[in-house]
């Protein structure tokens, strides 16, 4: 192996923490930083690619370690909060604060690990980095909106990691282990009841972070509240980090046709929630948000077919994911001026814009037709029309919104450039063929 | 070779997004091209031998897990000789409209890429994929003209119909486990009927029947000629195309029969593209801008297709492909018209224009013809086509059909004589214009040369029309080149024709006998002199020209269907601002939220 | 084969240059009716052959342009070749080659002729006659094809030649629905003829005249023969549908005798539409549109609905 996957956590965690002894030079230093971890990321990818699941065990003594256990998803999901990380950067080149540069990196880091952790206990540690970089990161804009959406983002985030620990504390009191691959093998020991409501505190722990209705009250808040660049890493960092988590909790550790059903329509009433209420909504970066809502749900959606449509559901999750951080990232780029003046910008907004309402040939449409195939192959008729009629909402505030952005003002180069890289990643992950392989492999621990 | 046009098309819709206007207008043109010659090298399967390059006729694209399969079948031959002889002469008609290059060239090749794509998938998974692309591509296109209510109710109803459609064929992969045409077998039981009802009426947006049209007269009244002589002629076929497909290339029409034992869904598509064909047909008379009129009228012609699908029949489905090749030139000719003549006058409402034949007679002339087309004066195709349709209502005994399609067919002269009185003819507000560009009179041309040829040799049409009919099993009417016999009666273009030439000579005589002196305009009787103050008056009488039947008809005709439309809209929007009200704002109540998650979560498995 | 031929052409010119002659002096013996049902006495019955040979030799003839002289030759020519494609008296002349909606579309080619010509000649007047003309030709058609429909499912043809074949034995109008359907198409009839009190296109008072305002001379003589065959082309539509194109004897002689019946038919009916014009005064349009589309119709749906009821019975 040429690139230890740890490293994908450690080299920002660690450089987070040398950055205030270096704050001269602290942006390029975290530029520097991204750019590794981007490579690493890539490099991480092609090796799962090529060799299937890694796991790998960093173990100092043998209770205290790190397990890492990295399948096709969370490889993909690695590269994506990595090289995103780093393009999503440039737009926020503007900040000199060294302790932006370093919440930055730690939030980078915390979701990183998220996707790439086998631990449960380490899951949730560093879900509580992401939290609290997220948190300051908010806030970092200074302004009334930015505080109060930091506050009821903290209030709430504090209120769901307290339910993640109590439903591993409930999981260790039973197993007295915390590798998710060894619950797993186990799980049918645990005490039926006590399995259920661990489960229930995990779920809406991890489920606040997932932006889920309805414990998604702080997402608008949020997200109008940021600014443009930290609300795009929200979008396709941590948010997704923490979906991620909830469909290994799903499908690896609890997987049974009572939770798949839950999480199904979990992701239905979000999906609906979402984009009902991103119809009418006139602000861009509130509707931005809602509209994230929904497509977390469907999301949801993709991972809760595993059971019978697994062929479909990993794809359609992995196209949706792709598709979404990269589309929805680039358009809260947008959301800075919310006008295509360059032709760069028309470009960037239109292809995200196309690819979250399922155009081919672009990442969205493979997502939305797998996840179709998949609830054919469970003959769910009445969620697909539910998908179907969020869809047209969908259609319709987007067309708005994409005629409200018609204009000739044009954003800064730090804005338009890394919008633009963003949305080609929904073009080029529909179009390359080996994206395909990769969605089609269907490692998340063994399933 | 045809990887190579594959190729070629996609690098040409890259190049044309950079070069200036002039050069992207000649590449567009060339590449558009090249379907065409695809299809004339495929006419060796129709027995006519054009040229050769030895284009295969299938091909399959593997994406590592995907496989798109394509080929060229007599069906989509026929839609396809329709559809792309539009592209070359919409790309010329557009080198002098547009003043620069702002992205219409590249979507427009996409566009046409996208349905050579449709044409060809064999499954329908490709047929989908396709379908979608030109949704957006025509929605971009759309998206440029910076009009709200198009942008929304287009990208809206795109959506609409790729969710139909992709709703039935969702049906029919998990009946047959495949996508492939070839391995779908349709049984008559409720989930295939269900599929191919969704899938038709997904196609029946594109199709712009009658309710789900909507979107049409906004779409095509606010977008750019030479895309909507696209929009019209072509996407409008390619709806059709789907139709025909899924019901009788796939025999969804039979299955439905066979499932339904009184009234089938067919039965009801004939009586809606009936309906449709009469009520879009009044609304257009009804209408002053010449766009929205030619896109009712629209909306109505494309309603006798379907009429045609409905019926089933032999007669009734060559009817429906005659009438389709048809439309899609004739309606071509008339955007394209009206294009040229707003180029040169800058207006779209009727009242406002008048006179304009004088000032460009080849324009008018090329009009001229294909409002003889679409109102359907004998000999030319356009009755060939209608006439047919007629049979097979009379021959089905469809007594509600078949009076209400014959009154649409007389209304069509209504507005077809709205559009040459106040556009063409009337008084003359134009005096300082121009004949149209060269170029988009050669484009004009080109288009309206089927009309002329398939006058006299309706033959040959049929000729065409029965390979590709044979693709679904039907027989081909019987038919000489001149003359199309049915049970019921028989239509001998060439007598009628021949009996016209003579019938001129007459008429010439007379003509010919007194000379006579050509006055101007304004020299005419007007019961009296017009007063030296009002010299200038407009003597254009086309302001509210059917007001009579309007007062009469509107009312009957409102509220219109888009109102319950925005009804929908205005429903979800209340629905949406309830719901939204949700998110207080208060962290107390997310908090109490997510408690209650967490009872609920925690009450639902346990109890479970 | 030539001579058949030739003899074709020689029957057809004969039947046209009499349709324009029977018009014509239906005519005039139409404005005699007229003037004594007015107490008037009125011009002698050859007055319309005066009127058009002193059009015709007129030698100021002003026209609009190109498209004004559309009307002219299209007008004449597109009746004749209506009235050809008609069964006159039980002869088929070219009604094999066509059907009832080639006639119905047809009949379209005059109007459209002398719809361009009115329009091309710039005045409101022609204009406003012109819609007035395809509003009551909006009007009529429905009621007026829905009889045609029953009379085709009927009869199983939509051929104008079949229909009257089929009613050697019994003409349609003793048919109890047919009645019915002819008292409808004899109300359509009325409208196509133009008659009071559906004159409403040509007006004199009120928009002189209407489309053909602006026509004098050589085209003004045309527009009149067009009328002249006109009235023969739209009686005898009428006749062929209900009366078996007036054919009454079989053999020897039978081309006569039928010949003189449909003269006899067509005359009636003619008469008729006369009577019923001077009895009664101009509908305004949305009058005769309100009686075509909603008495008419309903009545002509009747009939349409018993003749299907018979039909699959």
């Amino acid at each position: 192996m040429v690139v230890h996957a740890v490293l994908l956590i450690a080299i920002p965690l660690l450089s987070a923490f040398l950055i205030p002894l270096i704050r001269k030079i602290s942006k390029w230093f975290t530029i520097s930083i991204l750019t590794l971890n981007s490579i690493f990321s890539i490099l991480v990818l092609f090796e799962v690619y090529n060799k299937g699941m890694i796991y790998e065990i960093i173990a100092f003594s043998p209770p205290v370690g790190i397990y890492l256990a990295i399948d096709n998803l969370s490889a993909l999901l690695a590269l994506i909060i990595n090289v995103f990380g780093a393009i999503n950067f440039v737009s926020t080149l503007k900040e000199k604060s060294f302790k932006f540069h370093m919440l930055y990196l730690l939030a980078i880091a915390g979701s990183t690990g998220i996707v790439i952790t086998g631990d449960i206990f380490n899951m949730f540690v560093f879900f509580e980095i992401t939290a609290v970089a997220s948190y300051a990161l908010v806030a970092s804009k200074k302004s009334e909106k930015a505080v109060e959406g930091a506050i009821k983002y903290m209030i709430l985030g504090s209120l769901g990691s307290t339910f993640i620990l109590m439903g591993i504390a409930l999981i260790y009191s039973q197993m007295k282990s915390l590798n998710i691959y060894d619950i797993a093998n186990r799980i049918s020991m645990m005490n039926e009841n006590i399995k259920w409501i661990s489960f229930a505190f995990l779920l809406t722990g991890i489920g606040v972070e997932a932006e889920l209705f309805p414990l998604n009250g702080w997402v608008p808040d949020v997200y109008e509240g940021a600014s443009s660049g930290i609300a795009s890493l929200l979008s396709f960092g941590p948010s997704k980090a923490a979906i991620y988590a909830i469909a290994r909790l799903l499908i690896v550790i609890f997987p049974s046709m009572h939770t798949y059903e839950i999480a199904l329509w979990i992701g239905v009433a979000t999906l609906l929630m979402g984009e009902i209420a991103a119809f009418m909504q006139t602000d861009a970066k509130r509707m931005l948000a809602y509209s994230s809502i929904g497509q977390m749900g469907l999301i949801l959606i993709a991972f809760s077919l595993v059971s019978q449509g697994i062929r479909y559901s990993i794809p359609a999750s992995f196209f949706l994911i792709v598709s979404h951080a990269s589309a929805k990232s680039s358009l809260f780029l947008l959301s800075h001026k919310n006008k295509m003046g360059s032709a760069l910008t028309k470009y960037g907004g239109i292809t995200a814009v196309l690819s979250l309402i399922g155009m081919p040939p672009l990442a969205g449409f493979w997502g939305k037709w797998y996840l179709f195939l998949g609830a054919a192959s469970e003959k769910l008729w009445l969620v697909i029309i539910l998908i179907f009629f969020s869809g047209i909402i969908e259609a319709a505030y987007f067309a708005r919104y994409l005629h409200r952005s018609i204009g000739e003002e044009k954003m800064e180069a730090s804005y338009a450039y890394p919008m633009a890289v963003l949305s080609t990643f929904s073009l080029a992950f529909g179009l390359l063929p080996f994206i395909y392989k990769m969605a089609n492999m269907h490692l998340l621990g063994g399933v | 070779m045809l990887d190579i046009i594959i190729a070629e098309l996609l690098l040409a819709i890259l190049i044309t997004f950079f070069v200036g206007k002039k050069l992207a207008a000649i590449i567009a043109f060339f590449i558009s091209l090249l379907p065409l010659v695809a299809l004339l090298d495929w006419a060796s399967m129709y027995g006519f031998k054009f040229i050769s390059f030895g284009i295969e006729k299938s091909m399959n694209i593997a994406i590592s897990g995907i496989t798109l399969h394509l080929a060229i079948t007599p069906l989509s031959w026929f839609f396809g000789i329709m559809i792309f002889s539009l592209f070359p002469a919409i790309m010329l008609f557009s080198y002098s409209f547009y003043d620069k290059n702002d992205g219409f060239y590249p979507f427009m090749l996409l566009a046409l890429f996208s349905s050579f794509g449709i044409l060809l998938a064999r499954d329908m998974l490709t047929l989908f994929l396709f379908w979608e692309m030109m949704s957006w591509s025509s929605f971009i296109l759309i998206y440029r003209n910076k009009d709200k209510e198009a942008t929304i109710i287009y990208l809206v109803f795109s959506t609409l119909s790729a969710f139909l459609i992709i709703f039935g064929i969702l049906l029919l992969y998990s009946q047959n486990n495949s996508l492939l045409f070839s391995e779908i077998n349709l049984t008559p039981n409720l989930e295939t009927v269900v599929a191919i009802i969704s899938m038709i009426s997904g196609f029946a947006v594109k199709a712009a029947l009658m309710p789900l049209h909507v979107w049409a007269p906004v779409v095509y009244s606010k977008s750019d000629e030479p895309f909507v002589a696209f929009l019209a002629g072509g996407l409008s076929k390619l709806g059709y195309y789907g139709m025909f497909l899924f019901m009788f290339s796939l025999p969804g029409a039979k299955i439905m029969e066979e499932y339904f034992s009184h009234i089938s869904p067919n039965y009801i598509l004939a009586v809606i593209g009936a309906l449709s064909a009469f009520i879009a047909t009044i609304i257009a008379f009804m209408q002053d801008d010449i766009r929205k009129l030619l896109a009712y009228s629209s909306i109505g012609q494309l309603g006798y297709i379907a009429v045609g699908l409905g019926i089933g029949s032999q007669l009734a489905i060559t009817g429906a492909l005659f009438q389709a090749f048809n439309h899609a030139f004739f309606k071509a000719v008339l955007f394209l018209a009206a294009g040229a003549v707003a180029y040169r006058t800058g207006k779209w409402k009727i009242s406002e224009l008048g006179g304009v034949a004088y000032k460009m007679p080849i324009t008018f002339t090329i009009a001229l013809l294909s409002i003889f087309t679409l109102a359907a004066i004998p000999i030319t195709s356009g009755f060939a086509a209608k006439w047919l349709l007629y049979e097979a209502a009379i021959k089905a005994k469809y007594i509600f059909v078949a009076p209400i399609m014959l009154i649409a067919g007389v209304g069509a002269f209504l507005y077809s004589f709205r559009i040459l009185y106040g556009v063409f003819l009337g008084g003359n507000n134009h005096p300082d214009i121009k004949e149209a560009p060269k170029s988009m009179l050669a484009a004009m041309f080109v288009l309206v040369l089927p009309m002329i040829i398939f006058v006299i040799f309706p033959g040959y049409a049929l000729d065409m029309m029965s390979r590709a009919l044979s693709d679904a099993g039907i027989a081909s009417i019987p038919h000489t080149v001149f003359t199309i016999k049915t049970s019921l009666a028989s239509y001998n273009a060439i007598a009628v024709l021949i009996t016209l030439i003579a019938a001129l000579i007459p008429a010439f005589l007379i003509y010919k006998s007194k000379p006579h002196r050509i006055v101007d305009f304004k020299d005419n009787y007007l019961a009296g002199e017009i007063p030296s103050k009002y010299e200038n008056i407009s003597m254009h009488a086309a302001h509210n020209f059917y007001k009579p039947v309007e007062d009469v008809m509107k009312p009957y005709f409102e509220p219109g269907t888009i109102e319950y439309y925005k009804g929908i809209y205005k429903g979800l929007a209340i629905l949406s601002n309830t719901l939204r009200k949700v998110y207080t704002g208060f962290t107390q109540d997310y908090a109490i939220y997510v408690a209650i998650f967490l009872l609920t979560v925690m009450g639902w498995l346990i109890w479970l | 084969m030539v001579i058949d031929l030739i003899i074709k052409i020689a029957i057809l010119t004969g039947y046209a240059i009499a349709g324009t002659a029977i018009g014509l002096l239906f005519m005039g013996i139409g404005r005699k009716i007229v003037a004594r049902v007015h107490n008037r006495v009125g011009p002698p019955f050859y007055q319309n052959f005066i009127d058009v040979a002193k059009l015709l030799s007129k030698k100021t003839n002003i026209s609009h342009g190109w498209i004004f002289d559309l009307a002219l030759l299209f007008s004449i020519s597109g009746i004749l070749l209506t009235l050809l494609f008609l069964p006159i008296g039980g002869v088929k002349l070219l009604s094999m080659d066509g059907d009832a909606f080639l006639v119905l579309y047809l009949l379209a080619i005059p109007s459209l002729g002398f719809a361009l010509g009115a329009g091309a000649s710039g005045n409101p007047n022609a204009g406003i006659g012109v819609m007035r003309a395809l509003v009551m030709l909006l009007s009529y058609e429905l009621p007026f094809v829905i009889t045609l429909i029953a009379l085709m499912i009927y009869y199983d043809t939509t051929s104008i030649a079949g229909i009257v074949e089929s009613q050697h034995s019994q003409w349609a109008i003793f048919i109890p629905p047919f009645l019915l359907a002819s008292a409808v198409a004899d109300m359509a009839l009325q409208g196509m003829l133009m008659e009071q009190p559906f004159d409403i296109p040509i007006a004199p008072h009120e928009i002189a005249s209407g489309p053909m305002v602006e026509f004098g001379g050589k085209y003004l003589g045309s527009l009149m023969i067009y009328k002249a065959i006109s009235i023969v082309v739209e009686t005898t539509f009428f006749v062929d549908l209900f009366f078996g194109g007036g054919v009454i004897a079989h053999g020897k002689f039978s081309g006569i005798v039928n010949f003189i019946s449909w003269l006899v038919l067509i005359f009636i009916f003619f008469t008729l539409a006369l009577l019923i014009n001077t009895a009664f005064p101009r509908f305004r349009i949305e009058q005769a549109f309100k009686f075509y589309w909603k008495y008419e119709t309903i009545l002509a749906t009747i009939s349409l609905i018993w003749v299907y009821w018979m039909v699959i019975t």
